[in-house]
């Protein structure tokens, strides 16, 4: 099958960007996530750090990097909430560490691949919350899976706009 | 052969920071008096800490898109402006197209105004001190639904208070940085505030379900709420002050974990999700308008002369006790004046003197002896015939 080809390390593509881009766009996307909902209300149907930790973790062969960037964007938005930190850091952590695991597996450069991967990637990190929440800490708390559907699809929809406009900051060898 | 650590530094590396994670989790919770886990109500010095650091980065481009929107208006229509200079023969439409922008930001500011206004009036009618504060941001998580403002500690404000609006109730303060802080909102599923329905007087606890929509907890069923009713706040819930409107009832709902109670979804007055501006309740001090004030003022002065006039009676009254030889013994120490003495005196007894002496009369009974019959003093002797 063409899109499960990079079978061996050679095959992958390692996507490099500057400097500041690594350093900007992580922090643009929790600005925007924590200023865009009062914009658009109940409607803010994304996750805009977790796309952005599924863009970077997959163009890189080491799940490490994933897996750190996962934890921090993580912790940050717990930071901004009133729940206590780590919640979004274990779920995002181990996001990253996917992200990057299946980047490796992956052709990652097909853009099916890599929304549908956001897609799954946004549920599981929306069932990682839960589990967290819910059974490690046995937080009483109501879920609303259609709302945590309409978030998956969002950020799928943000993954189609911003994955070809972050592909334009690509350092090409 | 390549090293245990280096052929599963990936993995290590992720259990290393799930481990962190889940330790520095178990630290921020406890178990609750009931058994049920909760979140601790603030936050120890390391997670706040990070809250801090977390809500400077973010709050300092929140303020520049909040406060920048007109800038970027401004900057937009200058943009036209240069291609209107460029493009003589579209003159017309771009002219058009700027007085409609021209038009829609004097609308926006119009509205603004307007809004401000109506919260100034609020402000000024409303009985409590109160800081007016715009909203910057969110928290940004489905889940948690807090926002923040552009006032903090360095404005006076305080952990748990209260946070309104003109239409109605919002949340209260949970966390205070220098310039901002954070609201829970009551349709959180972790906020509480004492409420009462308006007509039925059933109390309850009002939070957030699931969807965001605020709703009064485990009420036992009854027949007689109806949607429409409106919802108030009790005040016994030392946050917000009693009587504020929260909303209307929506609808009741049966309680999912408890059977014969039911939840009662608010429809909130306050625009929870679309707020720009609240006021905070500063303090519970009852503020009161100008007319009011001089009125209160007004009956001081009245009663301080009262007042006045009470502490000269009582000095006189010191003074003529003092000149009075019965009431100031000068062999006794000063706490064991008559004066000061504040025992009752003894009760006096008022002894009907009987018309003719009687040997039951006190003071009478020695003259009398046993077996005789007193003869009445004023009795005429008795002559024999």
């Amino acid at each position: 099958m063409p899109v499960l080809t990079a079978t061996s390390r050679r095959e992958i593509e390692v996507h490099r960007f500057p400097v500041l881009v690594y350093a900007l766009v992580p922090l643009a996307a929790l600005v925007l996530q924590a200023w865009l909902p009062r914009v658009l209300g109940r409607y803010a149907w994304f996750d805009l750090p977790l796309v952005v930790v599924v863009y970077f973790a997959m163009g890189r062969p080491s799940p490490i990097q994933g897996t750190i960037m996962g934890c921090i964007l993580g912790i940050f938005e717990d930071a901004l909430t009133q729940h206590a930190i780590g919640i979004n850091g274990v779920a995002k952590t181990i996001v990253g560490f996917l992200s990057s695991s299946f980047g490796i597996r992956l052709d990652v450069e097909n853009h099916t691949v890599r929304v549908l991967l956001t897609l799954a990637l946004s549920l599981v990190s929306s069932g990682l919350y839960f589990f967290v929440y819910r059974i490690l800490l046995g937080l009483s708390m109501e879920w609303d899976w259609i709302n945590t559907l309409f978030i998956a699809l969002g950020n799928t929809v943000v993954a189609l706009i911003l994955f070809p406009f972050l592909d334009r900051f690509r350092i090409r060898d | 052969m390549e090293p245990f650590i280096v052929r599963y530094r990936n993995l290590l590396v992720l259990l290393a920071l799930l481990a962190v994670q889940i330790v520095g989790l178990a630290t921020q919770v406890h178990k609750t008096d009931t058994g049920r886990m909760s979140l601790d109500p603030r936050d120890s010095g390391s997670v706040r800490l990070l809250r801090l650091w977390a809500e400077a980065v973010v709050a300092p481009p929140e303020r520049l898109f909040h406060f920048g929107g007109s800038s970027f208006t401004d900057l937009w229509r200058n943009y036209v402006d240069l291609r209107h200079v460029r493009e003589q023969n579209q003159q017309l439409q771009q002219t058009v197209d700027r007085l409609r922008f021209e038009q829609a930001a004097l609308l926006e500011d119009a509205r603004q105004g307007q809004r401000l206004q109506g919260l100034f009036n609020f402000q000024q009618q409303y009985l409590y001190k109160t800081l007016a504060a715009q909203v910057i941001g969110s928290s940004g998580a489905a889940q948690s639904r807090v926002f923040y403002i552009d006032k903090g500690s360095s404005d006076g404000l305080q952990h748990d208070m209260a946070v309104i609006s003109p239409a109605g109730i919002v949340g209260k303060v949970r966390d205070v940085f220098p310039h901002t802080s954070q609201i829970l909102v009551i349709n959180d599923q972790s906020s509480g505030a004492g409420v009462i329905l308006e007509t039925t007087r059933i109390r309850g606890i009002l939070r957030g379900n699931a969807l965001g929509q605020p709703q009064i907890v485990s009420i036992i069923s009854d027949n007689r709420i109806k949607p429409g009713e409106r919802v108030l706040t009790a005040g016994g819930d030392q946050i917000f002050p009693r009587g504020l409107p929260v909303g209307v009832v929506d609808k009741v709902v049966r309680d999912p974990e408890r059977d014969g109670f039911i939840n009662v979804i608010v429809k909130p007055y306050a625009a929870l999700d679309r707020l720009d501006e609240v006021l905070v309740i500063t303090s519970m001090e009852p503020r009161f308008p100008p007319d009011q004030q001089q009125d209160m003022a007004e009956s001081e002065a009245i009663k301080g002369a009262e007042v006045q006039q009470e502490e000269a009676q009582k000095k006189a009254s010191q003074i003529m006790a003092e000149r009075l030889p019965g009431l100031i013994d000068p062999n006794l120490p000063a706490d064991q004046q008559p004066l000061n003495d504040s025992t009752p005196p003894p009760p006096v007894v008022h002894t009907v003197q009987p018309l003719r002496p009687d040997r039951f009369t006190p003071g009478n009974a020695t003259g009398v002896t046993s077996g005789q019959t007193s003869a009445p003093a004023n009795s005429t002797p008795s002559r024999t015939p």
